[in-house]
């Protein structure tokens, strides 16, 4: 019988990325865009897009999560168990429900009054948490040194906020109103540094906490995933995005080519989705059991 | 209080697969499931050459970062230290799964798969599914044959010490390289081994205690 090479060697995860694991990638995706597009959309007061990001989150978002569960009938269980003391998982699907059941008030009610700015801070609070219960579900997981920081929950913070600040750009040009598209564009810019901070922050700590952590990134950024990380995270990702933004601050909104806005928002969005990718594939399992000489590489899944 | 766990002494075990198999057999497990595993590898270079034997299970952990990590209270760990999973409660999410550093749970997807693939289901297998009706789209693990220690105890036998009551893997180890018992016990042969051989777990700088030692 063969040696157990998960057991030997440095281990992806598999059960969150391949087969229907894919699901929940996707899921986390949309929530936190979703959830995103929503908190960015109510400080600049568009229904369309608020409308659009609680659309994002509960179909995409919410139907990639249900149909990833073994026993999709059973997901109410999360919510009324006593889970949400001690599992992010539980604690997130009550962050999720209770945004879009507020969300939905909210734009039920605006459509004939204001609905009050308290619940629009509310819904806030919990579109905020929706952002980042998915990091920090991940960062609970210490056999993966590649989750396991405190560094994940705010890169997902910053992308999930810039994904949003992106899309509402895309639907406040689409709607002609410029005024409002430049003062999105002033925080696109400012989430786009912090984001450009924060992953080689987030790489590097990473690369130095254990050698799980520093055989992880290696795997991402040298090994199997590295055409994908420099060419889709980096390039299409960052580098696109970041011209567009440097292009506009040079010209002005109102004279940058539609098309080229619209190219950089969807590179923005390829590049997040494909981060988060990577962060779930190359995420490591050290040896169970240490014997050296069998763990230079990690097991092809 | 009691505790169960377990000690394998590694310089005992000689590989041979009993463990593995009788925990096959003592819950009927489904093709490609194992609860119990032998990794044998090797370590160092020709001539020091070391051959390696580990078997590992459950950890049933004391801080259970599968427990914490489940959403719907499905995964629990018992009065005495056992960690079981109740698979009507489960949800599928695979969230403990993740979260175990040990890797030592499964999800349990295919339950159409037969051993003889086209030749239906043996009488073996048959008996087992009325048996341990296993749910598909659930995370399954090992219980410490939590139900062989429950009815021993209600027979008035002593787990670790009577057979009857004891886990499967340890009464068909052939070597005795598996010892079980209340670690709560300061008499219990698993105590006193434990004392003496100094224990050691896999991983304690994951601080999620495991019941489960090694020796030698």
């Amino acid at each position: 019988m063969e040696t157990y090479d998960w057991m030997v060697k440095y281990t992806p995860q598999s059960e969150w990325i391949e087969r229907r694991g894919v699901l929940l990638w996707l899921a986390f995706f949309f929530i936190e865009l979703g959830a995103g597009i929503f908190f960015m959309a109510s400080f600049f007061d568009n229904i369309q897009a608020m409308m659009a990001g609680w659309l994002v989150c509960a179909i995409l978002g919410g139907g990639f999560h249900f149909v990833f569960l073994g026993k999709p009938a059973r997901f109410w269980r999360i919510i009324v168990s006593s889970g949400w003391q001690t599992s992010w998982i539980s604690r997130g699907l009550i962050f999720v429900s209770l945004f879009l059941i507020l969300g939905l008030i909210h734009l039920v009610l605006t459509t004939w009054a204001d609905s009050g700015v308290a619940l629009l801070v509310v819904i806030d609070i919990f579109a905020f948490l929706t952002i980042i219960y998915g990091g920090f579900a991940m960062n609970y997981v210490n056999g993966i040194p590649l989750w396991n920081t405190a560094l994940l929950p705010v890169l997902y913070i910053v992308s999930g906020l810039l994904g949003g600040a992106e899309i509402v750009l895309g639907i406040t040009v689409a709607s002609g109103e410029i005024s409002s598209g430049i003062a999105i564009e002033e925080w696109i810019r400012i989430l786009m540094i912090g984001y450009i901070i924060l992953i080689p922050i987030y790489l590097l700590s990473t690369r130095y906490t254990s050698v799980t952590g520093k055989a992880s990134i290696r795997y991402m950024l040298l090994g199997r995933w590295s055409q994908v990380f420099w060419g889709v995270v980096v390039l299409v990702g960052i580098i696109v995005p970041v011209a567009a933004i440097i292009s506009s601050y040079a010209m002005g909104l109102e004279t940058t080519p539609v098309a080229f806005l619209y190219t950089a928002i969807f590179s923005g969005l390829i590049g997040d989705l494909t981060i988060r990718y990577l962060i779930l594939r190359c995420g490591l399992y050290a040896p169970l059991i240490p014997i050296s000489g069998t763990q230079s590489t990690p097991v092809r899944s | 209080m009691t505790n169960w766990g377990m000690i394998i002494d590694l310089q005992k075990c000689i590989g041979c697969y009993s463990c593995m198999i009788s925990c096959k057999q003592e819950h009927f497990l489904p093709p490609g499931v194992f609860w119990n595993r032998v990794i044998i590898g090797e370590d160092g270079k020709y001539p020091a050459v070391n051959k390696q034997i580990y078997p590992v299970l459950c950890n049933h952990c004391v801080e259970a970062a599968c427990v914490k990590a489940c959403p719907t209270r499905a995964t629990t760990r018992r009065d005495d230290g056992i960690v079981i999973i109740d698979y009507d409660k489960c949800v599928g999410c695979r969230y403990c799964l993740i979260a175990c550093p040990f890797q030592q749970r499964t999800f349990y997807t295919d339950g159409e798969k037969e051993y003889f693939p086209g030749q239906g289901l043996t009488e073996y297998e048959e008996i087992g599914r009325r048996l341990y009706p296993l749910e598909t789209g659930t995370v399954m693990k090992c219980n410490f044959c939590s139900e062989r220690i429950d009815a021993g105890i209600e027979k008035g036998l002593k787990p670790g010490t009577d057979r009857e009551a004891t886990p499967a893997c340890v009464i068909a180890c052939p070597t005795e390289a598996r010892v079980f018992g209340d670690l709560d016990d300061p008499n219990s042969e698993v105590s006193r081994k434990l004392r003496e051989e100094k224990g050691v777990q896999l991983h304690p700088e994951y601080g999620t205690e495991p019941s489960v030692y090694y020796v030698g």
